[in-house]
């Protein structure tokens, strides 16, 4: 296929992820942030600095007001990463890959776009911005449901299954590393934190059925980084992403980012299985978001245009 | 200013606004919100709720058992809220603890050794004869020595603003869910009410009564304890609660028929064969729970469940016979409880409660029946209870032979003057109607209570019955952090996080097209 399509399609499923992860972690920290820490170790808090720093990659200057925050990052339309602009990108390349994506596609990316132009969502935000988030959950999920009923398995659908992967991943990476930083906060707040960060993404009761201690710092780390039967674990969406590029791929064995992803998945299993102090998940985490972004341009080198090649043969 | 929240009815006491019509320290900021958000927002805002409880499937079972289908509703949340200032819920924190410790001694000792009894201090015939007395039970002692895991004494305020005890519930209390899923929306819909205030969060429950059903379990410390919920199935009023508690604890929810008992252990039934339970908490009574001991015709227990808790290899959440604690009866002797096993004085008073089976407090009460409120011992809900200030003359008199013809059904209290909190009418505007508190306890290793509880409320005006299955409504209840009603924002802790790249924003695909010229 057209490798500028393969391209948009692949951003598509990068801005949509990012949206819905950004809105559920803004949900998520809003609804913490409303209530005190009880008297029980079970306290819920990640601050709105926290979520300027996963976005940015570097702390704010000066310390960040929740309204701020929740208006910057879900309808700032300079912002290149609110809510409302991955959706606008998104629908912008949909525009372009029309004749790609189902006519159901097309229109539940469409009508997402014009419902977040068409709602008040300054005054949602201030008042109770549940409602826009809902609505931001409840539309990627028609997107993503109308796609796999509809959209036939071929390399346009592994690209943008690859996109949705990817940045799944490093969405829940970078909060892994902002909320739980290795040096020594107390390991109060960190567990309050860890539980924040597990309602956020919406895992809460994935993660009672499957591990049986209580939702602190370290057993949510871990579940979040290796559980490969939560969906939105990091380990699963390596393996997603490896899927993609295996199916869009036919000499997918000669494929750089394939084959660092072979080794990342192995690396992970052989973590995921020895346990270890928390230092290394620390560790884990870099690692892990640094070959990430390896594979992203090993991903772009490959099948976006580097250099122009010869179409890639089979393996002989 | 001046509130138009509504003005208070000056013989009751009520939580939010003083008796000259102010607001009390801790509500100003509260009623200075409402007030700004006025009457048809709050309407709107209560529309909203209606259409997500029903979406969620909040609801209760509005008919009750035997009133012909499930008729469900979304569940009644008034959205003003109720506050108690910190220093007031320590105080109601330790009464109950202490009320709880007593009740569980109360239980082992009416099922060993009777102590109690043998010192004259509650008669034998009296407890026996409670419908709760499981003479199943007796000689068992379950891990830890605990009986009452989860226990919800019902609290009221009287007219002079002193807590008292209305009611104590330690068999299958229920109510939890609703306090959860009350401050979820409350978070949701009104989240401006909440500023300024640092509200103590109540949703570690389930984690709580996980971990306190994980410590009872009887694994030997080998294995992993598998807990699971029992209920009585989809059709059962309470049945909403069952499926949420499951749920938010990670845990199966098991009907008799997927338990199973072989060689005194409680199983269940998987895909991979019959896998060891530890711990069950049951939210089905005594009664139904194993047609071997107790009701042969019930179809909601599993056969030889008894011998298996008798062997100590299933812990059974809340213990088997607690009923004799809670029974209204024996309500009258808890102070005397707490003294004689702890050896403390009550810090939580009973309400004035007369015994219609001893003949002096009888012929009193058949006096004063206009001002008394008469219970049954044996209902629950709110049904049959007769309240003297709002009788006829017909009824008092029907109530009065009632009473000569069965005494002992019946037990007569004071009227207690419930307090009020301002609440929503159908039109937006606030009037304040009577509200009691049911706090929820959890008793493992130690006792936990959430802070705040159900709080329930009477929809009706006058109206002290504040029972969901007879109209009563309730409230979100806030347990503030602590006495200062306009703090500071927690200071930011030290805190670097790593070095990240920024988010990639994916440059235009021509870009690349620079390197196509060879």
């Amino acid at each position: 296929m057209l490798a500028r399509i393969a391209h948009e399609l692949y951003w598509i499923g990068r801005q949509l992820a990012r949206a819905e992860h950004t809105s559920r972690m803004l949900d998520g920290v809003f609804h913490a942030d409303l209530q005190g820490r009880p008297d029980d170790p079970a306290g819920v808090q990640l601050s709105w600095d926290a979520l300027l720093t996963i976005v940015s990659g570097e702390p704010p200057e000066s310390p960040a007001s929740r309204d701020q925050v929740l208006r910057l990052l879900t309808l700032d339309p300079d912002h290149p990463t609110s809510v409302l602009n991955c959706i606008s990108r998104a629908r912008e390349g949909a525009r372009t890959v029309r004749d790609v994506f189902s006519g159901e596609m097309w229109e539940a990316i469409n009508t997402f776009h014009l419902g977040l132009l068409q709602r008040n969502i300054s005054a949602a935000v201030q008042t109770g911005p549940y409602s826009v988030y809902a609505y931001v959950r409840e539309r990627c999920g028609l997107f993503w449901g109308v796609t796999s009923r509809t959209m036939l398995r071929d390399e346009a659908h592994a690209f943008l299954q690859a996109g949705a992967a990817i940045e799944s991943a490093d969405m829940v990476l970078r909060m892994l590393r902002v909320a739980l930083p290795a040096d020594g906060a107390d390991t109060h707040v960190l567990d309050g934190q860890a539980l924040a960060l597990l309602q956020a993404v919406g895992g809460f009761q994935a993660y009672r059925r499957a591990v049986p201690a209580p939702p602190n710092a370290r057993p949510v780390a871990r579940f979040l980084l290796f559980e490969r039967d939560y969906p939105d674990s990091v380990a699963f969406s390596i393996e997603a992403l490896h899927a993609a590029l295996t199916a869009a791929d036919p000499a997918y064995r000669s494929s750089p980012a394939v084959l660092r992803l072979s080794r990342l998945m192995a690396d992970l299993d052989f973590r995921a299985r020895t346990p270890a102090p928390d230092s290394r998940i620390a560790g884990t985490l870099q690692l892990v978001q640094q070959e990430l972004g390896l594979v992203d341009a090993d991903i772009a080198q490959r099948y976006f245009g580097g250099p122009a090649q010869p179409a890639a043969r089979p393996a002989a | 200013m001046r509130p138009s929240v509504a003005a208070i009815d000056q013989d009751f006491y009520d939580e939010l606004i003083a008796a000259d019509g102010q607001p009390r320290p801790h509500a100003r900021t509260l009623v200075e919100a409402l007030e700004e958000l006025g009457p048809d927002a709050l309407t709107a805002a209560g529309r909203r709720r209606d259409a997500i409880f029903m979406q969620q499937g909040i609801t209760f079972d509005a008919g009750g058992p035997g009133e012909g289908p499930v008729r469900d509703r979304p569940f009644p949340l008034d959205l003003v809220p109720r506050i108690i200032p910190a220093s007031e819920w320590t105080t109601i924190k330790r009464g109950l603890a202490q009320r709880i410790r007593a009740l569980n001694h109360f239980v082992d000792d009416v099922y060993h050794a009777r102590e109690i009894v043998h010192d004259g201090k509650v008669p034998w015939e009296l407890i026996v004869s409670r419908p709760a007395f499981a003479r199943a039970a007796h000689g068992i002692r379950p891990p830890g020595g605990v009986y009452c895991h989860v226990s919800g004494c019902d609290l009221v305020r009287d007219a002079d603003g002193s807590w008292k005890v209305l009611e104590d519930n330690v068999r299958t209390p229920s109510g939890i869910s609703y306090v959860l899923e009350n401050r979820r929306a409350m978070t949701r819909l009104l989240p401006g009410l909440f500023e300024h205030y640092r509200v103590r969060p109540v949703d570690h429950y389930p984690a709580l009564l996980r971990t306190a059903l994980e410590e009872v379990a009887p694994t030997g410390g080998e294995e992993e304890a598998t807990v699971v919920v029992w209920t009585p199935g989809p059709y059962n009023s309470a049945y909403f609660e069952h499926a949420f508690l499951a749920r938010q604890m990670g845990v199966e929810l098991v009907e008799a028929s997927d338990l199973v008992v072989r060689d005194a252990v409680c199983h269940i039934r998987t895909t991979r064969g019959l896998q060891r339970v530890h711990a069950i908490y049951r939210r089905i009574d005594d009664d139904f729970m194993d047609p071997l001991e107790f009701r042969p015709d019930s179809v909601l227990g599993v056969p030889g469940l008894m011998r298996a808790y008798r062997a100590g290899s299933v812990a059974i959440v809340n213990a088997v016979g607690t009923g004799v604690a809670d029974d209204k009866a024996i309500y009258h002797y808890v102070p005397e409880m707490i003294r004689y096993y702890l050896g403390e004085e009550p810090l939580l008073r009973n309400v004035n409660t007369y015994l219609l089976s001893d003949r002096e407090q009888r012929e009193w009460v058949l006096q004063n029946l206009a001002d008394v409120v008469v219970k049954p011992t044996s209902e629950s809900g709110g049904k049959g209870v007769f309240i003297g200030p709002r009788a006829n003359d017909e009824e008092i008199a029907r109530q009065a032979a009632e009473i000569k013809r069965q005494p002992e059904r019946w037990i007569a209290q004071d009227l207690v003057r419930l307090s009020t909190v301002p609440t929503a009418k159908p039109d937006g505007t606030l009037a304040p109607r009577h509200v009691d508190l049911r706090p929820f306890a959890v008793f493992g290793e130690d006792i936990h209570i959430v802070p705040g509880g159900l709080t329930r409320v009477a929809l009706r005006e006058g109206s002290m019955i504040v029972n969901s299955s007879q109209g009563g409504g309730s409230k979100d209840t806030w347990v503030l952090e602590d006495d200062q009603y306009a703090p500071a924002s927690p200071p930011l802790e030290r805190w670097s996080p790593p070095r990240m790249p920024g988010l990639p924003l994916g440059d235009a695909w021509s870009s690349q097209q620079q390197q196509q010229q060879q």
